[in-house]
């Protein structure tokens, strides 16, 4: 194990991460980069931007309290650093993300409550049943719910953000291109500890496989809440003929999201990741349970 | 680069946004940490030590780990109660660097050969600096911001901060190195705390008298942890006194003694 969790040591985070793909980054994106114009301007778009990145900060801010808060309950010192340096990665995200909301025109003294208005009360539910764990002391659920559900859920939001930003929001995509690799760490991590303890605490399973199911089902109520009736959806669906008629090829999983429309968009995304979590959670011994449907 | 070069042109409320956000935390250690291997520069000469040297030394780097484990719990239990995002981020960076101080101090521990070190440091660790983490980790548990943060950035960084600048003066290259690097975080860390303290004593003068009380029950566990490093360094009378006037200073820049 000792070998396993030196390729994740503060050294080899220092050397890969901020001395890496961050170097020369403000904010997480290019100096000098904005938000687009046309995006700024248009009032709807704007404010579903705004909706969009709330999303973002309020499961950023779940997982540095998740990670910040099993430091304490790790079992030894080398886990201990890997979660101390996923924890400056997370208060990055949550960084990142509350400037976004500042380039989208949120005034600061409005940030909190602009979060608590847009905030989705399903992601909110997610994150307090991962810090129910967490709070407890749970190193064994806490990891698989913050390193596999919730960052598994992270990583497939941002790439698919990814792919739908990188031709007309060079800045955001950016962004989310450091996110993304950070998340990689994480999952990684998540995988590789949690499964020698499984196997040492298989009573713990059971606990474990709700914890999941209902991480799960809040999560594809946030993804129902964002696709379905969105109020800027003729507005989005101006942008992808925009991307179309140029020619840009949205790809995620195989699919073009410009060619999709939101409800077949939030079916590819809930597919990805429960199939994700399935591989993942089979790795490390878990059983993966599949949640209903909202 | 968004951080200013020329922080008094910053308004209050602009300097705590800046110095406690990462892009502050990522230049101001990217300065002293690059080119750097786990503290200190790669193929740096190992001293030698006969092995009485050597084993007062591992003491010591046992002790260290004892204080920087307990740094790194309080920090990031501190995270989950700080009143602020900036503070939360700031404390996020605070982890982060504890957490390498563990790491290089294990480090330092096995390349003197020792094969286990945390076995090591369950035989070795100073009983009052015990005493000292189970207190600060009780106060972070009771959601005692002020206290907590007097005991984890004031009291335990002005301890680690006096202890490793006097021993980085005479330690070995390698070990001075590193001991001079983590010197450079508690600095910021030293700064956050006595910051962040005397705006809510000046607010709230009432404190005073509670956190007094809390760092006179801290004191003789953190003067006790002081002798017993001292003793293991081989520091003489003279020295091992202004060792403890460097601590108590740092402590009393908060009026706490009044």
């Amino acid at each position: 194990m000792a070998d396993f969790l030196s390729a994740y040591s503060i050294q080899n985070w220092l050397e890969s991460c901020p001395q890496a793909y961050l170097e020369g980054t403000e904010y997480g994106h290019q100096p000098g980069e904005n938000e687009p114009e046309d995006l700024l301007a248009n009032e709807v778009l704007r404010e579903d931007a705004i909706r969009t990145t709330v999303q973002l900060v309020v499961g950023e801010k779940c997982a540095l309290a998740a990670s910040s808060g099993l430091i304490n309950a790790a079992p030894d010192e080398g886990s201990k650093c890997f979660l101390a340096t996923q924890t400056l990665d997370e208060a990055r995200h949550v960084e990142v993300f509350t400037q976004r909301l500042i380039d989208l025109g949120v005034k600061k003294k409005d940030l909190d409550e602009t979060i608590r208005r847009h905030a989705n009360p399903n992601l909110v539910r997610f994150a307090e049943v991962l810090l129910e764990k967490v709070d407890k002391k749970d190193f064994v659920a806490g990891v698989v719910g913050q390193n596999i559900v919730l960052e598994g859920m992270a990583f497939s939001v941002f790439e698919m953000l990814k792919a739908v930003t990188d031709a007309v929001n060079p800045k955001f995509a950016h962004t989310l291109a450091g996110t993304i690799a950070d998340e990689r760490r994480h999952v990684g991590f998540g995988e590789n500890r949690i499964g020698s303890l499984i196997k040492q605490h298989p009573e713990r399973k059971p606990e474990i496989e709700q914890m999941q199911k209902d991480m799960s089902y809040h999560m594809l109520a946030t993804f129902a809440a964002s696709f379905r009736n969105n109020p800027a959806r003729e507005q989005i669906e101006q942008v992808k003929e925009g991307m179309r008629e140029s020619g840009v090829n949205a790809e995620y999983h195989g699919a073009n999201l410009s060619e999709l429309s939101p409800e077949e968009m939030e079916g590819v995304l809930s597919d990805t990741v429960l199939e994700e979590f399935k591989v993942r959670l089979g790795r490390i011994g878990i059983d993966y349970q599949t949640p209903a449907r909202p | 680069m968004a951080v200013r070069d020329d922080v008094h042109e910053l308004t209050g409320e602009q300097f705590h946004e800046q110095v406690h956000s990462f892009e502050f935390w990522f230049h101001s250690v990217e300065g002293y940490l690059s080119g750097l291997e786990y503290g200190h520069r790669e193929g740096a000469a190992e001293p030698d030590l006969d092995d009485a040297e050597r084993d007062r030394l591992i003491s010591v780097l046992c002790n260290y780990c004892v204080g920087e484990t307990a740094a790194l719990d309080g920090a990031s239990g501190l995270v989950a109660i700080a009143p602020n995002r900036h503070a939360k981020i700031f404390l996020s960076t605070q982890v982060v660097d504890e957490g390498r101080h563990l790491e290089v101090l294990l480090h330092r521990m096995s390349e003197l050969g020792v094969a286990d070190p945390e076995q090591e440091i369950a035989a070795r660790a100073c009983p009052s600096l015990l005493q000292f983490k189970d207190r600060l980790l009780e106060l972070v548990a009771e959601r005692d911001w002020e206290a907590a943060i007097l005991a984890q950035n004031v009291i335990l960084e002005a301890l680690e901060f006096a202890v490793f600048h006097h021993h980085a003066k005479t330690a070995d290259a390698i070990t001075a190195e590193v001991l001079n690097g983590i010197v450079k975080d508690e600095r910021r860390h030293i700064g956050f705390g006595e910051n962040e303290l005397g705006r809510r004593l000046r607010d709230a003068p009432n404190e005073h008298r509670r956190l007094r009380e809390v760092k006179d029950e801290l004191d003789h566990l953190v003067l006790d942890a002081l002798e017993d490093t001292a003793r293991s360094l081989g520091v003489g009378d003279i020295e091992r006194h202004a060792l403890g006037r460097m601590y108590i200073g740092s402590v009393q820049r908060l009026g706490l003694d009044r």
